[in-house]
């Protein structure tokens, strides 16, 4: 079926979107896609040793080029799409059947529609862009070679996830990332708080793991099939209580991976990857799957309310959480993934608003994953220039000396806060206007949520490079080279420019055929909100220039704080919460296990043993050597055998 | 009449089994097993004669033959550990054990 | 039926032939014919030649009656009135030759096959056999050192060997009670003088000659007046008329009941079943290697073959009155075969405990008395045919082993001697290692398999407690498995350690065969699992 773009009023649903063609052309290259950095990851990782001195020298050209290929291809295909009609757009590629077992079959599937191709840009295309940061950013790491060959692993894990035409292969992928996140954030695996943070990640996510795992699980028993259009098509035949119960599985998943609460501890304590790690994986792309995983899974929540509320809560709480954090914390990349949990949030929440905010939260995925990056690249950039300082309180006064990661930091910064023009603009405000329409309550929150947004982001700004000079004393700020600089300009520009993917409802039509689309019926008119929202920013960016940019700033975090900051700090006692209701409890668990192991288990084990030792000794001195006492046994046991014949014949 | 001769043939083969118990002569344990035989033989045809035919005297002969036969190897077999041991007693041979 | 008495003299009836099927018993005729051969052969060839001479035959007769059977069993008609059997009832009702039989006639012969190559091992003893050059001398004594002076050979285990086998072979596939009377005597008498003739420890070897006579004796006189009062119930000695005589349960009860308790008796003594099993572990160990492998491997298939036969097809009607009997037996089977292994010293000794717990295991099945029904599920007869050829195979090859692992004394039986074998010998120990796991019921092993299909068979005839017993004395079991490989593989060796004498081609082959069986039959158990399948159930 063809999307009429005219039809914007009317309700627009998708389910032939879901039959896609098989792919030809140029589309046999989505496999390619993914194959070309992986091989060149393996390249990376595996060509160790003195014979691979070549590696270790233009490993990270080589890494660099595969994604760069990879975004090549991208943009090909995109533009294939783009020449074709409306209904067409949902290629599938099928390399071999993976898993068949009776009349459970998995195959190899790749699933390129509308959705996949933003996707793949913006993976691809933000990876290209960090990998050529990262060729000055890890320069003078002895172990560049294995980081270009960890993110080349990402890239191809992060392009199966958005290409699997099958729950099951977007699992490999989503374990993919896992991984690639988990190496790279204990990439300085010989520090211990790197050791520590990535661990935390991996297990973290293993949580939310369990639970896309179960929805499998669930889908496989209740349809027999995973694949997307197999689940599509099968979904309305399950009850309500099914497809409820996969919803708020598929959300624990994306809980995890989008560390939205209450999975999001670990997303902080992850800045303690490189930097370039942080932007890719920890900002633009990787925790932006959860997102996808719910606006791809549209045809299950489309069928359950109660999912898709608990979608809208949990985008809520984490946006006001993450703002919170972000608002207290004193570590430039702190503060920056405190943003990204708040805006992760704000696309959680379009996701769960349905086919109204299903185009907007990928819209605003999309921007996000350009400001932000931008804005981390930039953090990396001073600290590079401040000797890997990462407190902002001893920053200041960096505009003037470094000029150019100022400037692009701060397009970053507008797009964000929503200055009017920019993308962050656009995307923000749909998602307000849509929130309004579902709920006063929830648009309310979220347009609180955008005023808050302003005040840590003017606090930040201020804090880093405008205010007094407080770095400590053999700092010796300077810009970075233009190999770092190039990136950040790329994507200022994408900054400033993304919000025009809205223009004349591009987006929206675009990805009708995926998600469907339903326009919103507001009480007021649209520039109201855009006014309102507009102010509310105003305020905030006034209250932070009051707080910061009006008085000194002290280089040490004071002490005397209020509850609010302290709890910011604090991480919102995420950790302690945690610490409290699981870890604990678990330790007593697992002590109390022990115990029983060792007394209960291995003493039953031990008792048993020992009494079949002692029992067989005692048979083995019954074997006593002489023939007449074997006939004794037998004629004992004749009588045995002749008396239970006969006793069963008498009973 | 037929009961009678069971139960002899009975008590000859309880003989036969307790002498294999509680006799240390190998040649008079040997000679024990050789009575339940007979005492086999003594039903066999005890029974041919009951049934009014005569697959049970075949069976005595053939019994007959067989305990022939385990003559023949029992005595060589006890021989043979008599020379080594000079000794026919059965609770002499009792290094297997354990 | 005609008295014989009252037949007038006057008028002699004609004398009808009986009608002997030459050709579906020809692989027991030449059989036994090689074994007759091989007594002219000692009376007449010259000495230097009669052991190569006695070797070629016993080996080319074996091969030959493989042939035949496979002859034989390709040419079973399926029986008349019966959905499952396949064959016929041949010599005058004498011997049955169906589809269980075929399948033990090769099953035994294959295992005198490599049996055969055990005994014709010369190498490991510089250049004679593992047997006692001459039975009659006393050991240590002038005529002795004479004999092995003059390197006089009893070839004759040759012969008495292929005496065993006939009796092996129609112990099973006998059809009346006298048959099989016979037939375990045939089968019975050439193995006590072959536990006799070891040429090293020969006062064990004589001591365990005389106890398994002994108790033999003892045993199948029990066997043979069980047969007399069965005789006494039904008034004939087919296996047919008997089980008519059963179903119609005619008078006599008691009569058929300790007709029934008796021969049960003779025949869980030959398969050692508790409290049957005291000879088992002293005659091992005593007996040479190479016979105790033969007996091990062949006697089980034999007993447990006659055993099925007389229980399924004379004593099926009467199953709920011997069936409980069978519960006890096999559950102290596998319980005291299992526990009493655990603390053994001698690894002949060990291996005998494993099999009469594997005797347990086998009657698991037994007492399962599933007869299965049309579609493919595993019954008890072809389960007991499957595990006894896992269990045989692995069984020659343990005892393969055993022969070449040497001081120099002879064979180094002593489990803690065994230590440090791994570094020795790693390719041995291996092999070693694999039948442990494979008796262990270690999956990808034969032995996992056959428990399976015993088990199943058993779970499907409804003995379910039975099964679970035997899944714990299987566990205990593994238990000392597991630790002779860890003696192997992970112990030092104290003082000098173990060493492996390197033997002839024979004993190799034996080895190897062991080691492909073992893995193949659990790895790809599908073709002897459905030969096992397809020999199906007995004629009656």
């Amino acid at each position: 079926m063809t999307a009429p773009t005219d039809l914007l009023l009317a309700t627009e649903q998708a389910p032939d979107a879901l039959a896609p063609v098989a792919a030809s052309g140029v589309f046999v290259l989505i496999a390619v896609m993914i194959l070309v950095p992986l091989v060149s990851s393996a390249l990376l990782v595996l060509g160790d040793g003195p014979r691979f001195d070549l590696a270790d020298k233009r490993g990270h050209l080589l890494g660099t080029a595969a994604s760069l290929a990879s975004f090549v291809i991208g943009v090909v295909l995109f533009v294939t799409l783009l020449g074709r009609d409306a209904g067409d757009r949902s290629i599938e590629q099928n390399l071999f059947a993976w898993i068949h077992v009776g009349g459970f079959q998995v195959d190899m599937t790749f699933l390129y529609d509308p959705l996949s191709a933003l996707f793949v840009l913006l993976i691809t295309g933000v990876g290209t862009l960090i990998h050529v940061y990262s060729i000055g950013y890890m320069e003078h790491d002895p172990r560049r070679r294995r980081f270009f060959g960890f993110l080349n692993l990402f890239i191809a894990a992060m392009l199966t996830l958005v290409l699997a035409g099958d729950y099951l292969v977007l699992f490999l992928g989503w374990e993919g990332v896992g991984l690639a996140s988990y190496l790279l954030i204990g990439f300085w695996q010989h520090k211990q708080s790197a050791a520590v943070a990535a661990k935390k990640a991996f297990v973290v996510n293993r949580v939310g793991d369990v639970g896309l795992a179960l929805a499998i699980m669930l889908m496989f028993a209740q349809l027999g099939t995973t694949s997307f259009v197999g689940v599509a098509e099968g979904i309305e035949q399950v009850s309500s209580g099914t497809a409820t119960a996969l919803g708020l599985l598929l959300l624990l998943g994306a809980c995890g991976k989008s560390a939205q609460v209450p999975l999001q501890s670990w997303l902080l304590d992850a800045m303690e990857g490189p930097t370039p790690v942080s932007a890719l994986i920890h900002a633009a792309t990787m925790v932006t799957a959860g997102v996808y995983l719910v606006v791809r899974s549209n045809f299950i929540y489309e069928g359950t309310e109660a999912a898709r509320t608990a979608v809208v809560v949990v985008g809520l709480v984490t946006l006001i959480a993450g703002a919170w954090i972000g608002c207290a914390k004193d570590d430039i990349k702190k503060a920056l993934a405190g943003s990204t949990m708040s805006q992760i949030g704000y696309m959680m929440l379009a996701a769960g608003l349905g086919p109204a905010g299903y185009a907007y939260a990928i819209f605003h995925l999309i921007t996000h994953g350009f400001f932000k990056a931008n804005m981390f690249l930039g953090a990396g950039s001073v600290m590079h220039g401040m000797d890997d300082e990462v407190d902002m309180r001893r920053y200041g006064g960096l505009a003037r000396l470094m000029p150019l990661t100022f400037g692009t930091f701060a397009m970053g910064y507008l797009a964000i806060i929503g200055f009017p023009g920019f993308s962050g603009f656009f995307s923000k405000d749909r998602i307000i206007e849509a929130a309004f329409a579902e709920n006063v309550f929830v648009g309310i929150a979220a347009a609180l949520g955008a005023g808050v947004t302003a005040f840590y982001m003017t606090r930040l700004m201020i804090m880093t490079f405008l205010s007094s000079r407080r770095w400590k004393e053999n700092a010796h700020p300077h810009e970075s080279p233009a190999v770092m600089t190039a990136p950040l300009v790329v994507l200022a520009v994408a900054s400033v420019l993304g919000g025009f993917l809205v223009l004349g409802g591009w987006i929206s039509d675009w990805l009708t055929p995926v998600t469907g689309y339903e326009t919103h019926e507001l009480a007021v008119p649209a520039w109201v909100f855009s006014v309102g929202i507009t102010v509310l920013v105003a305020i905030g960016v006034a209250v932070a220039w009051a707080t910061y940019g009006r008085r000194d700033v002290p280089s040490t975090a004071p002490e005397k704080v209020s509850f609010v900051t302290r709890a910011g700090r604090r991480d919102l006692y995420g950790d302690a919460v945690n610490e409290a209701v699981l870890m604990r409890p678990g330790d007593q668990a697992t002590r109390g296990l022990a115990v029983f192991d060792r007394i209960g288990v291995d003493g039953a084990v031990r008792a048993v043993t020992g009494g079949i030792g002692a029992t067989s000794s005692l048979l083995r001195r019954a074997q006593t050597g002489f023939v007449r006492s074997y006939s004794l046994t037998i004629f004992g046991g004749a009588l045995i055998v002749l008396v239970a014949v006969l006793a069963v014949n008498l009973a | 009449m037929t009961d009678h001769y069971i139960t002899l043939s009975l008590l000859l083969f309880t003989i036969g089994a307790v002498g294999v118990l509680v006799r240390r002569n190998a040649i008079v344990v040997f000679m024990c097993v050789e009575l339940m035989l007979n005492a086999t033989n003594l039903a066999f045809v005890t029974f041919a004669r009951a049934h009014g035919n005569l697959d049970g005297q075949i069976a005595a002969f053939l019994v007959m033959v067989v305990a022939a036969a385990e003559v023949v190897v029992g005595l060589a077999i006890i021989v043979s550990i008599f020379r080594t041991r000079r000794s026919a007693s059965v609770d002499d041979a009792s290094l297997l054990k354990y | 039926m005609i008295h014989p008495l009252l037949v007038s003299a006057s008028a002699p009836p004609p004398i009808d032939s009986p009608t002997i099927q030459y050709g579906d018993l020809s692989p027991l005729l030449v059989v036994a014919a090689v074994a007759l051969l091989g007594v002219m052969v000692e009376a007449f060839a010259p000495r230097a030649l009669r052991f190569t001479i006695q070797t070629a035959l016993a080996i080319g007769g074996i091969v030959v009656a493989l042939a035949a059977t496979v002859w034989v069993g390709l040419g079973l008609d399926r029986a008349s009135g019966d959905v499952l059997a396949r064959g016929r009832v041949v010599a005058e009702g004498a011997v049955a030759v169906d589809g269980p039989s075929v399948f033990m006639w090769g099953l035994v012969l294959l295992f005198a096959l490599v049996s055969m190559l055990l005994f014709a091992e010369r190498r490991l003893e510089g250049g004679l056999s593992a047997f006692t050059g001459q039975a009659a001398a006393p050991p240590g004594s002038a005529m002795e050192r004479e004999a092995v002076e003059h390197r006089i050979e009893h070839t004759e285990v040759f012969p008495l060997a292929m005496f065993a086998l006939v009796g092996m072979m129609l112990f099973p596939a006998a059809n009346d009670l006298l048959t099989m009377f016979v037939a375990l005597e045939v089968l019975s008498l050439p193995l006590y003088l072959l536990c006799g003739l070891a040429r090293r420890r020969r006062l064990l070897s004589q001591e365990s000659a005389m106890k398994y006579f002994l108790l033999g004796a003892f045993s199948s006189a029990f066997f043979a007046y069980g047969i007399a009062l069965v005789y006494g119930f039904a008034g004939g000695f087919g296996l047919g008329d008997i089980d008519q005589a059963v179903s119609n349960r005619i008078d006599g009860q008691n009569l058929l009941l300790a007709g029934i308790a008796l021969m049960a008796v003779g025949v869980m003594f030959k398969v050692g079943a508790v409290p049957f099993h005291a000879w088992t572990p002293d005659v091992y160990q005593g007996a040479p290697t190479a016979v105790t492998a033969f007996m091990a491997a062949g006697t089980k298939v034999a007993a447990f073959g006659a055993m099925l036969r007389l229980f399924f097809v004379a004593f099926g009607g009467a199953s709920w009155d011997w069936r409980p009997m069978f519960w006890v037996v096999a559950i102290l089977t596998m319980v005291v075969g299992a526990v009493a292994a655990v603390t053994q010293s001698d690894v002949k000794r060990m291996l005998a405990y494993s099999s009469i717990a594997h005797a347990g295991f086998i009657l698991v099945g037994v007492t399962g008395a599933f007869v299965g029904t049309r579609d493919a599920s595993v019954t008890s007869v072809s389960s007991v045919l499957f595990y006894l050829t896992v269990y045989g195979f692995s069984t020659i090859g343990a005892f393969a082993i055993v022969t070449i692992v040497r001081d120099a004394s002879g064979e180094t039986t002593q489990l803690s001697r065994w230590a440090g074998l791994g570094r020795e010998s790693p390719l041995v120990a291996g092999a070693f290692a694999l039948f442990m796991l494979a008796f262990a019921g270690i999956p990808l092993t034969s032995g996992f398999i056959g428990k399976w299909a015993v088990f199943s068979a058993a779970w499907s005839g409804g003995a379910w407690p039975l099964v679970v017993v035997a899944v714990l004395a299987s566990v205990v079991a593994a238990s000392f498995y597991v630790r002779v490989i860890v003696t192997m593989f992970f112990t030092e060796p104290t003082g000098e350690g173990p060493s492996v004498a390197v033997p002839s081609m024979a004993t190799t082959a034996v080895i190897v065969v062991a080691v492909v069986v073992t893995v193949l039959l659990g790895v790809v158990p599908g073709p002897v699992l459905d030969l096992a399948q397809s020999a199906g159930a007995f004629v009656r």
